[in-house]
């Protein structure tokens, strides 16, 4: 699974620590999932899809060894 | 709540020292027979109310993770739970055919193997995830 959070963090300018602030997650637990090592839940997808006015569609995409 | 949070993580660790400063004092006193019977049957339930309360703040500590830090644990947890069973099923089995080694994997041991194995798993789940 691929995401946009790095992108979408750069447009907000907010660090790792800012970002994982806002959706209660600890900074190294970000990092996972910015890196894609930890697949979030629903509830945390649709946190940051919110606090990015966006949708998690737009944030997450499955890779092509994802999708079957 | 970060700092709740905190809080809660650092009690589930000092009630784990207390615990272990329990346990050792504990296995010491009852190994050399110090007290009789009725007094050691007493001063070997200590290190059990004191895992107790270390389960409970831990408990209390994972509910409190975010859901990465509960994936570590979680699977610290299943990789230490079940390299433990394994062990002792062996040690069982081998037990069955006559060989024990209990110098070195009595049920005290077994407990330090079991602390040993959640560690290798909670090492081997902080690189998964690179944490």
């Amino acid at each position: 699974m691929k995401n946009t959070i790095k992108v979408e963090r750069a447009k907000k300018n907010w660090t790792q620590a800012d970002l994982a602030k806002h959706i209660g997650v600890s900074r190294q637990g970000l990092n996972s999932i910015e890196t894609g090592k930890f697949i979030p839940s629903t509830l945390l997808a649709l946190r940051m899809a919110k606090v990015f006015n966006t949708t998690v569609e737009a944030l997450f995409q499955l890779d092509d060894i994802d999708a079957f | 709540m970060e700092r709740s949070k905190k809080i809660l993580n650092q009690q589930s660790i000092i009630s784990a020292l207390i615990y272990g400063a329990t346990y050792l004092p504990v296995v010491w006193l009852l190994k050399h027979r110090v007290f009789g019977q009725p007094v050691s049957v007493i001063i070997a339930i200590v290190p059990i109310i004191t895992f107790s309360i270390f389960i409970f703040k831990y408990i209390k500590a994972f509910s409190a993770m975010d859901e990465v830090k509960q994936r570590v644990q979680f699977e610290a947890v299943v990789i230490g739970f079940a390299l433990t069973a394994m062990l002792a099923m062996i040690l069982f089995l081998l037990g069955l055919c006559g060989i024990s080694i209990p110098g070195w994997f009595g049920y005290a041991y077994l407990l330090c193997y079991c602390w040993l194995f959640y560690f290798i798993g909670w090492l081997i789940s902080i690189r998964k995830y690179g944490l």
